[in-house]
């Protein structure tokens, strides 16, 4: 049971920027769907990955860790399935 | 007897989650959780507690019911919801009964403390024992005092009453409703506890049966989150530990308190035929009875429970018995251990075993209603009855053992209902009463056929409109409804979230499109334009339209999309039907554009074909026949001017979508290729599911196919422009080369990014994406960072009236003007949140000086000049005569003394937990600092202290258990040497006055948005802080090098340092990953150039970070009022790094989840993950109970490494078994210890352990400890070089003797047999990777 607080709380962040609203990472959690809670569109995922990027630098490939996922894993994308993935790119050996 | 049956033929409901009867069942049907914390405005001192909440749905027309604004705080609100509720059954029955005379009113409630009584309460004698409290403590305080704090504390309950509270008697709650309809029947309420309610409806069918009545309201009313009945239950132990009520659930530990109402209209059966009135169900039997004699009055007793069960049976003429005598039985299911089990012998013993059926109780949605509860089972049951639908149960995961013995499951979803729909419900109270009620669908010949289910009704929106988003604001905490002005807000389906998000963004004052949401402070209609964009082929395509075309009264379109041709011809067909839909509500387009085919729908809606002759063209079209290039598609998440230099091959480039997107189309393994390479660039490609060369010129053989039928057809001249995605401009007037441009776009690239680039630029502000897919989201991403709406009319997440009403609020919200039959308004105009909570009085900023000892301190400006004028004379000459010895005082440093530390706890423990030492409260270095401060200022008379130098913080002071210290004021040259022995010095200066203040340092350049607010620094436990330590309220700007924030001043004495320091701390977790918490050790050199500014004050902070070390972080830092001077400056402000990583930090932010183990199965594995001393003492406070730290204490120096983790290992061993089944344990919950016998564990206040086999192990900085349940063997864990010298020790420990020379041998992978002293034991073994180290662990013994 690994605790993912700091990344998570920086994911919440730039989710709520690439949304454009203002104060929305309060409510997002591990649980949040990108489809189904945040209405995300393929477009605000790209968006994502370049702010993933920006923030943690090369170690980030988002697009090929999406390329990794069936169609199904994508549509139900969590949150928490983002933080775990960058983590594994930040903290891995 | 055998009763007559009685119709249940209205009902209406305020509970938790659940504004009217639709949304109960919906969340009853969804298993929705509407158990939430407390809302802040309840005032229920109870941190972290959980229950269910009317919250923002306790709002009411109170105008309309007769209560005047003046009248309501005098006014138990309970009685405004009964009669709002009872208003709201009759409704839904059909309206107004025939004869008022003969209605009666009968609702269950109980006794309890409600917010009215409370209020009276505060008034009367909170006050009076107040001011004996204060006479007693202050006996030189004069009455005029007195009198000024009895005046401010009543003020702030508002004006008095002469004699309106004698409209709090609790009959009201029925006579109220009674008076205000006209009824002439009997109206009172009944209270037996928690079946007060089934026994207003046993009371109402018998007024009914007996004809004395001809309609009767029964239900319940309970609104009393009051303090006492929190205390009372809480000290009974029936509140859920875990803030979750699981009833039925094995592990269910307690309630969770509800609130709500309740109200069913009944007639007689007959009655209700005869009328053709809908029976949501037949009451069939009541049944009451009390537990003659049972063990105590408040432990349940089956005895009462049967009687009562039996008894209703017995008057439905029924037998429970029978196999299939019931569907489903809405339990009373308190989910308290003795409850349920009672209840479980009630159900074995009534129902015995039959026909599988469902047992439910909707207290795991709502809580326990108490006197409610019943109505809302009832009305629950009734409902499923109704709707012919099992409803589920929530959070029993492991059913109670005893449920095996009945006939009974519970659901964790919903299910239709297919056998005899006849349903039971129970409610039990406190003292032995017991009630049960038997109802079941109306199956009579005459019974009213059930009118077809409705097209789902409006969708409920509310809309505010007002001048500035300040007011909007005002207007929705007013609940409002409406308002006029320039800046709309529409809140779709509102929910308390939603109202949370709409408040954030008012507050934030930005616009914000989405999420239900849409405000917009600056409208962009009516003065920029409207387009609508139709979307072309994408890769999904499940649109919801079957409602829109039955709305709208037109053939819904076919769907089926299996061939490319199909795919298009349905997409095109679903865009006109959305077109028609949205004009038929009047949003009306200025521009047409589309995407790719859209642009072909685009021609079509805005007239240039001719309809009739367009149908006859397609319909005549050969779907399945035409043909396309074998190219496929795919989109790339990068520009298109980023890819272009990229293409190879054949691929080229079709489509120009956004910033973020365009789409190349090519043979297949040609696109495949450029996709792989693209993986490599970090940028993200799609390959579309269908092929075809549209937008290439490949496609030109192909246009043959089509080209026929599109000559023949007639154009028009559109009756709105369309523009063009080929050349970026409207379709030209000349209908040859309209014929032109349409083959050229069918041949050449979409370029979309520069169209919306130019429709922006020709004032579109608004954007309808007219039909599915995400052309929405590609504009947003064109227009990213400019004012503008782009939504779509589809969606696949909901119904298309649905996502309809969505773009109707969002328009509405830019000021268009929207036909509003779609999206009801919320009930109009005078509707009044009640404050259901409970009232903590704050006598404000004013309440230090009330008494008068402030007073003393407010002296006229001029007065206090000439003052201090005469002080620095004298203080001059005393300070000359003094002789240089040191002043000696001696402080209590605790939590007594300075309960503000409280908020100064470094580490979470459960909520109310008993034993502060847990927590680590200490005296953070800034408090410090201004104690050393005022023992200086004391020796220095008068002066004020305007430098510190050298401040060094040396050890922690930790106030729980409470310590002396023991300060020093020496005068020495230069200043006064001020040491708090053991922990802390400094040099004070002091000067008459202040000087002047040093310039505010400019805000440096560039700084990027830090990634939390404030707000969200303290809920998400980035600083531990409490309320009266949370000064950073907004973080302003951050780069590599400053911070920089806005404070208000905190509560507690030295917090606006604290905070300050809070900032530094802030910087450094977001910068570094690792070694990021901080405290204050030393302050160099801090200036003041005033006096410290008050509670509420603001103060900005800028932080320069000057150096950074593995082990420190070095700032400068300014501290400037809000009239722009600076107050205070430091240099060298120094903060300690303690050692953390990943695992370090998910402890200091969720302590009662994160393990620093990591567990392998049974057992864990610590390392060390910090560096120094420091860092290691921090993690054992964090570990440690007050026993185990005192065991620490005595352990020698260099075992200390090892003794720790071993005991952090078997701490996070226990912990990990727990939480696979609870949702918190802190390591503060368990003690541990070691005897001859090896080591142990045990829960700790109250907190009970499983009977566990535990063992540790540990050497070299890392540690093993393994738990299991309790056997007669034992376990062994240890620690080794080899997998056999390992298991050798694993199987010693286990034995507790020396194994002499044992018989080792292999039984597989990583698996031995070891011979012992008491058997041969199985032992695993695994080595730790990067350790170097063998684990071996028993596993059984034979």
């Amino acid at each position: 049971m690994t605790t993912d607080t700091g990344v998570l709380d920086t994911v919440a962040v730039l989710i709520e920027r690439v949304l454009d609203r203002d104060g929305a990472a309060a409510e997002i959690t591990r649980e949040t769907s990108f489809q189904d809670d945040l209405e995300f569109e393929s477009i605000d995922i790209v968006v994502l990955g370049t702010q993933l990027a920006d923030r943690y630098g090369a170690a980030i490939n988002f697009p090929r860790y999406l390329s990794t996922l069936e169609i199904d894993d994508i549509i139900g994308l969590r949150v928490g399935d983002l933080v775990d993935y960058v983590e594994s790119c930040v903290d891995g050996p | 007897m055998v009763t007559e049956p009685v119709a249940v033929v209205g009902m209406a409901v305020l509970f938790p989650g659940a504004r009217d009867l639709d949304a109960y069942w919906r969340n009853l049907a969804e298993g929705v959780d509407c158990v939430t914390g407390i809302p802040a405005d309840y005032d229920l001192p109870f941190p972290g507690g959980r229950g269910g909440f009317l919250a923002e749905l306790a709002t009411v027309d109170t105008i309309g019911m007769g209560v005047m604004p003046a009248a309501l705080p005098h006014t138990e609100p309970d009685q405004l919801i009964a009669l709002h509720v009872a208003q709201a059954a009759l409704a839904d029955a059909g309206g107004p009964p025939a004869d008022p005379e003969r209605v009666g009113v009968i609702l269950g409630r109980g006794g309890y403390i409600t917010a009215g009584l409370a209020r009276i309460d505060l008034r009367v004698r909170v006050a009076h024992q107040l001011l004996v409290s204060l006479r007693e403590l202050f006996p030189e305080v004069d009455d005029a005092a007195l009198d000024r704090v009895r005046e401010r504390f009543a003020a702030e309950l508002g004006p008095p009453s002469r004699g309106a509270e004698i409209g709090l008697v609790p009959n009201l709650a029925a006579s109220r409703v009674a008076n205000r309809l006209g009824f002439g029947g009997p109206a009172y309420t009944v209270d037996a506890a928690c079946a007060s309610s089934l026994i207003a409806v046993q009371q109402a069918v018998g007024e009914l049966v007996d004809g004395r009545c001809d309609v009767v309201l029964a239900g319940g009313v309970h609104h009393g989150h009051d303090v006492t009945l929190w205390s009372v239950f809480d000290r009974l132990g029936a509140l859920s530990r875990g803030g979750r009520i699981r009833p039925f659930d094995r592990d269910a530990d307690g309630l969770v308190i509800g609130e709500g109402t309740g109200v069913v209209v009944l007639k007689r059966l007959a009655d209700a035929h005869r009328a053709g009135d809908r029976v949501y169900a037949v009451i069939r039997g009541t049944g009451v009875a009390s537990d003659s004699g049972g063990t105590t009055l408040m432990h349940p007793d089956s005895r009462g429970q049967v009687l009562a069960v039996r008894r209703a049976w017995a008057a439905a003429g029924l037998d429970p018995a029978a196999p299939d005598s019931l569907g489903l039985l809405e339990a009373h299911g308190t989910a308290t251990p003795a409850g349920d089990a009672a209840e479980l012998a009630t159900l074995r013993e009534v129902f015995g075993p039959g026909a599988p059926a469902v047992i439910g109780s909707v207290k795991s949605m709502i809580g326990h209603t108490m006197p409610a509860a019943g109505i809302a089972g009832l009305i629950k049951a009734a409902l499923a009855v109704h709707h012919g639908v099992l409803p589920p149960t929530l959070h029993c995961a492991t059913p109670h053992p005893d449920l095996a013995a009945t006939r009974f499951r519970p659901l964790a979803r919903a299910r239709p209902w297919t056998g005899p729909r006849r349903a039971a419900v129970n409610a039990f109270g406190f003292g032995g009463i017991s009630a049960h009620v038997v109802l079941e669908q109306d199956t009579s010949p005459s019974a009213a056929p059930v009118p077809p289910v409705l097209v789902r009704e409006p969708v409920r929106v509310l809309r505010l409109a007002a001048d500035t988003p300040d007011d909007l604001a005002d207007l929705l905490d007013s609940g409002s409804s409406q308002g006029n002005g320039r800046c709309r807000i529409a809140v779709v389906e509102p929910t308390e979230r939603k109202l949370a998000t709409a408040r954030r963004a008012l507050a934030a004052g930005q616009p914000w499109r989405g999420g239900d949401v849409w405000f917009s402070p600056r409208p962009l209609l009516p003065e920029h334009r409207i387009a609508f964009v139709y979307p072309g082929l994408e890769a999904d395509f499940a649109p919801q339209v079957s409602d829109v075309a039955a709305r709208f009264g037109v053939p819904a379109p076919d769907l089926t999309a299996d061939t490319l041709a199909r795919h298009g011809t349905a997409l095109v067909a679903v865009s006109r039907l959305l077109d028609t839909a949205l004009r038929a509500q009047g949003v009306r387009p200025d521009v047409l554009a589309g995407h790719s085919v859209g642009e072909w729908t685009a021609m079509v809606t805005s007239g240039m074909y001719d309809a009739t002759q367009l149908d006859a063209v397609l319909a005549a079209f050969d779907l399945d026949g035409f043909r396309v290039p074998d190219l496929v598609f795919a989109t790339v998440g990068a520009s298109a001017d980023w890819l272009a230099p990229r293409l190879r091959g054949e691929v080229t480039l079709t489509h120009d979508n956004s910033p973020n997107q365009c789409v190349v189309c090519g043979p297949a393994e040609h696109v495949r290729a450029l996709l792989t390479e693209l993986l490599d660039e970090r940028v993200l490609g799609q390959e579309l599911p269908f092929r075809s060369g549209f937008h290439t010129p490949r496609l030109r053989p192909y246009l043959d196919q089509i080209r026929a039928d599109s000559d023949e057809l007639t154009l028009r001249p559109p009756a709105v422009p369309v523009w063009s995605a080929t050349t970026v401009a409207p379709y030209p007037d000349d209908v040859d080369e309209v014929r032109a441009l349409f083959y050229r776009h069918l041949l050449e690239p979409v370029r979309f990014r520069p169209l919306v680039e130019r429709l922006y630029d020709n004032g579109v502000r608004v954007f309808v994406q007219v039909g599915p897919g995400q052309v929405a989201g590609l504009i947003g991403d064109v227009l990213r960072d400019r004012d503008h709406l782009a939504v779509a009319a589809s969606s696949p997440r909901r119904g298309g009236l649905a996502q309809l009403a969505r773009v109707l609020a969002a328009v509405w919200a830019e000021g268009g003007a929207v036909d509003t039959d779609l999206i009801t308004a919320l009930p109009a105009g005078r509707s009044v949140r009640l404050d259901l909570g409970g009232k903590i009085v704050s006598l404000g900023a004013e309440a230090p000086r009330l008494l008068g000892v402030g007073a003393a301190r407010v002296v006229a400006e001029p007065v206090r000049d000439l003052l201090r004028h005469t002080e620095n004379a004298t203080l001059a000459v005393l300070a000359a005569a003094r002789a240089t010895t040191p002043t000696r005082t001696t402080h209590e440093m605790s939590l007594r003394a300075l309960p503000y530390l409280r908020d100064h706890r470094f580490f979470e423990v459960p909520p109310d937990w008993p034993d502060q030492y847990d927590g680590f409260p200490v005296v953070p270095a800034t408090e410090l600092l201004r104690q050393l401060v005022v023992a200086a200022e004391r020796t220095a008379h008068g002066q004020v202290v305007v430098r510190v130098r050298e401040a060094r913080f040396q050890r922690w002071m930790a106030v729980e258990p409470a310590v002396r210290v023991e300060v020093e004021v020496t005068p020495i040259d230069g200043g006064l040497e001020v040491v708090a022995h053991g922990y802390a010095r400094a040099v004070v200066e002091v000067a008459p006055g202040y000087s002047a203040p040093p310039a505010a340092w400019p805000v440096p350049a560039p700084e990027r948005t830090p990634l939390l607010t404030g707000r969200q620094m303290y809920e998400r436990r980035w600083m531990f802080h409490g309320p009266g330590y949370q000064g950073v309220s907004v973080i302003e700007g951050i780069s590599d090098r400053h911070v920089r924030g806005v404070l208000t001043v905190p509560a507690a004495p030295g917090a606006l340092l604290d905070s300050a320091g809070q900032l530094v701390g802030y910087w450094t977790l977001e910068q570094y990953d690792r070694d990021c918490r901080t405290v204050p050790v030393r302050f160099a050199d801090l200036r003041f150039s005033g006096p410290a500014p008050v509670p509420g004050d603001e103060v900005t902070c800028l932080a320069v970070v000057e150096s950074v070390t593995g082990t420190s972080v070095t700032a400068r830092l300014q501290l400037v009022r809000a009239d722009g001077t600076v107050w205070a400056q430091a240099d060298e402000w120094e903060l300690r790094r303690f050692s953390s990583d990943e695992r370090v930090i998910g402890l200091e932010r969720e302590g009662g989840t994160a393990l620093l183990g990591e567990p392998h199965g049974d057992w864990v594995v610590v390392r060390e993950r910090w560096s120094d001393l420091a860092s290691r003492e921090l993690i054992a406070r964090n570990y440690l109970t007050r026993q185990e730290w005192e065991d620490y204490t005595a352990v020698p120096p260099r075992a200390k490494r090892d003794w720790l983790l071993g005991r952090i290992a078997l701490k996070d061993a226990v912990r990990a078994r727990l939480l696979a089944e609870r949702p918190q344990v802190f390591p503060a919950e368990i003690t541990t210890g070691e005897t001859e016998d090896g080591p142990w564990v045990l829960g700790r206040h109250g907190f009970t352990l499983p009977d566990l086999d535990v063992a540790v192990a540990s050497a070299d900085g890392v540690a093993v400890a393994l738990t299991r349940l309790r056997t007669a063997t034992g376990v062994g864990i240890a620690l080794g070089a080899t997998p056999a010298a390992a298991a050798v020790a694993a199987v010693e420990r286990a034995e507790r003797a020396a194994a002499g020379n044992p018989l080792v041998s292999v039984d597989g992978p990583d698996r031995l047999l070891v011979k012992g002293n008491t058997g041969s034991w199985t032992v695993r073994t695994e080595v730790l990777p990067h350790l170097d180290v063998v684990v071996a662990w028993t596993e059984e013994r034979s």
